[in-house]
């Protein structure tokens, strides 16, 4: 089973390109990292912008607008790091924020933290959840499998959870799939994704920390395919099936991908790894039976600078249509997504590709946005993201792991942690030809309950408009904005001056911005939570931010409350438009029919229960927008235990 | 030869015995007065009584009807059949229908009747003879919560294109789970 060969790898050096995303604590390159450091030093920085931007005051404060915070919230120092995030110790990417023992917690109530539940996404009944694993559709079912600590709401003692659902959005949950049983993954049953062979035959390969803390590769498989629910899992005899090989670091080796057909019957899967510390890489493992696997000499792609490759995906998608594509689906009108989590910065990043079947490499359509320089599959708390094809209704669907960004104390103390996106479909967007769409699955929309609509709204500049719509913490928000053209918009458009590209807080108003929702707010806007959208012009040309602006979101200190956001393609003739589903502590935003997507987490104080409202707004000093909105109050997913007896 | 000679004699010795099967007492088969009994009683106790009783009573199989358990799979058996029927009925009419008006919803309610007859009956029946009475029952719910489906998205017309088929196997749904029920209470 061991491929015992030694393998080293001649790496092209990627000149890294820059890295047009905001607002993100720079990635540091490093001779010879200790995690501490690195650690410290990010959060170093991450502090002193986020006081930064929150510092800032704005004197052109029109009546309406979001007024600023009166003062600003106070930060504290780095002191707060001297703690390492819980999973650093095991070689694995943090599963939390840098411990926040130094800050002093809300006194939050029980009901405070019931209300943080969500409503309609998937996540356990209690405990602590990260990435997703394995999904498929079987026999009628959607499974999803979780890495799943049974024991408590921090991370650690991981087996893989289970659920199954018919329609993706209500959840049943089913006994543990996978526990640490065997030498093999005594240390944990990590991250790992399952295959569906032509003859309908299941497999999963994931990867065990053993009892060493050395990171395999193991084979499992359903003990009896015909059953639905895929209750009982089998782990092959002879596991593991793939161990670490020379010159790779034996805890910096994991998440294999589900595996694609080569020539002759052959099968690869990738594992994710680093080289010398610094580069990413993928690397090919060729198989006949998923028993027996032979290294290829050549990694599927690399990238300078990056580092760890977690979670790695790889599949194909279609250029000429929305249709998904099984993994093995190759051809002219095919490109290949590769995508990787990357453990420095905890953030997902991918890129669209060649894939060339022949050498089994793959490179990006445009090598300056590759691999964890380019892209973010979601510019928000998100990571470890893995698709699936859904043969079922022939669609690539797409999960993501969204972690809490309160404290580790608070999560012990409301008894869970961390939610699953609503799984997306993913498409290739034949408009740009540079990026994927997602998009809340279909089957979302049977949580609809009544809606309201609102249409011609005109917010002009510095104002905020109520939506009166009753309840305001489960939604599905679909709104489009329209700028009117002012002498402002074109002296931006034709004039010199380049402003900052930069989303800053929503209270921040330029000429062009920032205008949107502010979601999750209370009456007297003492908590909120605005996604808005920004122009400015940069590099001659107006560029549009898309934005979340937490820093406002909750009166709690211990929480973290970023701004997230990039730049997103608007283009020629299209509207602004943004999607956005509220469940209580976690807000998903889409822009431009899912262009970019922000995920984002929010523990309001104030701004909860029948307090939440819902506002437009237009913070910009020098344009109107008149706004098209339609609001869903959503349903409850039910999600609970399967009824078995 | 030894073997075939034991064969040969043990064909000869049952040879008779079908032919006796009517001297052989009854085993647990009870007669025509009290499966209707069964039947009725059993029907009383579902929310569609009527369609309850029809269904059963035109059941083949209903003088095997020993107990409610034997009723619970029968009336599995008609709403797989009813299912199948739907299906195979809507793909007739999306053959014969031009206009796409009329075609689109049809399409989308044989796009939820498939997975129906093809998973999710069959696997609530099978659930149901492994004494998985919550399983089955959550597959007959779902089942008829397709057909609700269906019927929302059918114009709304005076004579629905499907008549009153989603209506009808919706409540042989609940009848199935209301007898599944008494199984459950029963025990």
């Amino acid at each position: 089973m061991d491929d015992a060969t030694s393998k080293s790898f001649d790496h092209p050096y990627t000149v890294l390109g820059e890295d047009p995303s905001l607002v993100i604590p720079p990635a540091e390159s490093r001779q010879r990292p200790t995690k501490v450091y690195f650690w410290i030093l990010t959060s170093t920085v991450f502090l002193l912008s986020l006081a930064g931007l929150i510092v800032r005051e704005n004197p052109n404060r029109a009546e309406n607008s979001i007024p600023a915070a009166g003062t600003a919230i106070p930060e504290s120092s780095q002191d707060n790091v001297r703690f390492l995030p819980v999973g650093e110790a095991e070689g694995v990417s943090a599963k939390s924020y840098p411990s926040t023992r130094g800050r002093l917690s809300f006194n939050w109530t029980a009901a405070d933290f019931a209300w943080q539940r969500t409503s309609y996404h998937f996540q356990p009944e209690k405990n602590w959840m990260n990435d997703p694993d394995g999904p498929l559709f079987h026999l009628g079912w959607y499974h999803l499998f979780y890495q799943y600590n049974p024991d408590s709401a921090i991370w650690g003692n991981i087996t893989w959870g289970h659920a199954v659902s018919r329609d993706m959005i209500h959840w049943l949950y089913l006994p543990l799939a996978m526990v640490p049983d065997h030498w093999y993954d005594i240390d944990g049953v990590w991250t790992g994704s399952a295959t569906i062979l032509p003859n309908g035959t299941i497999i999963v390969l994931y990867t065990g920390d053993t009892n060493e803390a050395v990171q395999v590769q193991n084979l499992a498989y359903p003990s009896n395919l015909s059953d639905p629910l895929l209750l009982d899992w089998v782990k092959y005899s002879d596991n593991p099936v793939i161990t670490p090989p020379t010159g790779i670091e034996t805890d910096e080796f994991r998440d294999p991908t589900t595996a694609w057909t080569g020539p002759n019957g052959t099968w690869y899967v990738l594992v994710g790894s680093r080289l010398n510390t610094t580069i990413g890489v993928a690397l090919v493992y060729e198989t006949l039976d998923f028993k027996n696997y032979t290294l290829l000499d050549h990694p599927l792609h690399t990238v300078d600078g990056t580092g760890m490759w977690e979670c790695i995906d790889f599949y194909p998608i279609s250029t000429n249509s929305s249709v998904g594509l099984d993994n093995s689906a190759t051809g002219p009108e095919v490109k290949h997504v590769l995508k990787a989590s990357l453990d420095n910065l905890k953030l997902d990043y991918y890129a669209i590709g060649t894939y060339d079947e022949g050498n089994v490499t793959w490179t990006p359509d445009d090598p300056e946005m590759d691999v964890g320089i380019g892209l973010q599959v979601d510019y928000g708390r998100y990571y470890a993201s893995k698709t699936f094809y859904d043969q079922n209704k022939g669609r690539r669907i797409l999960w993501g792991w969204v972690n809490e960004t309160d404290a580790d104390y608070d999560d012990l103390a409301k008894g869970w942690a961390s939610v699953q996106t609503i799984p997306r479909v993913v498409t290739y967007d034949s408009l740009t030809g540079t990026n994927i769409l997602q998009w809340p699955v279909e089957e979302i929309e049977s949580l609809r309950l009544n809606s309201t609509e609102f249409e011609d709204v005109f917010v002009e500049a510095g104002s905020l408009v109520p939506l009166d719509i009753g309840n305001a913490t489960q939604l599905d928000i679909s709104v489009e904005f329209e700028i009117e053209s002012t002498q402002a918009l074109e002296e931006s458009m034709l004039g010199e001056t380049e402003s900052q590209l930069e989303c800053s807080v929503a209270d921040n108003r330029t000429t062009l911005g920032p205008f949107g929702l502010a979601v999750l707010a209370d009456e007297s806007l003492s908590e909120l939570t605005p996604i808005f959208f920004r122009l400015a012009k940069s590099n001659g040309s107006l560029k549009t931010l898309f934005c979340v602006d937490e820093t406002r979101s909750s009166k709690a200190t211990e929480v973290f409350k970023e701004i997230y956001g990039t730049v997103v393609p608007v283009l020629d003739g299209e509207k602004f438009t943004m999607r956005i589903l509220v469940d209580h502590s976690i807000v998903e935003s889409f822009a431009q029919a899912g262009r970019r997507v922000i995920t984002s987490r929010v523990y309001p104080t104030e701004a909860i229960f029948d307090k939440a409202k819902l506002f437009l707004f237009n913070n910009a000093t020098d344009l109107n927008v008149t706004a098209a909105i339609k609001i869903w109050q959503m349903n409850s997913a039910d999600i609970h235990p399967f009824p078995l007896y | 030869m030894k073997i075939s000679l034991n064969i040969l004699l043990s064909l000869i010795f049952l040879f008779p015995l079908p032919l006796l099967s009517p001297l052989l007492p009854s085993s647990s088969t009870p007669n025509d007065n009290a499966i209707v009994s069964l039947i009725d009683q059993t029907c009383k106790r579902t929310p569609y009584e009527d369609l309850c009783i029809s269904s059963l009573t035109s059941n083949p199989n209903r003088s095997r009807a020993a107990g409610v358990k034997e009723l619970a799979g029968m009336v599995l058996d008609s709403v797989l059949l009813n299912a199948t029927d739907t299906l195979a009925f809507t793909r007739l009419l999306i053959d014969r229908t031009i206009d796409p008006e009329v075609e689109r919803p049809l399409d989308y309610c044989a796009e939820l009747y498939i997975p129906v007859v093809k998973f999710t009956v069959p696997q609530g029946r099978d659930a149901f003879y492994r004494g998985q009475y919550k399983f089955a029952e959550y597959c007959l719910t779902d089942a008829a919560r397709q057909a609700d489906a269906c019927e929302k998205m059918l114009p709304g017309s005076a004579v629905s294109p499907m008549g009153d088929r989603n209506r009808i196997f919706q409540q042989l749904c609940s009848v199935a789970v209301a007898i599944i029920d008494i199984l459950s209470k029963d025990q």
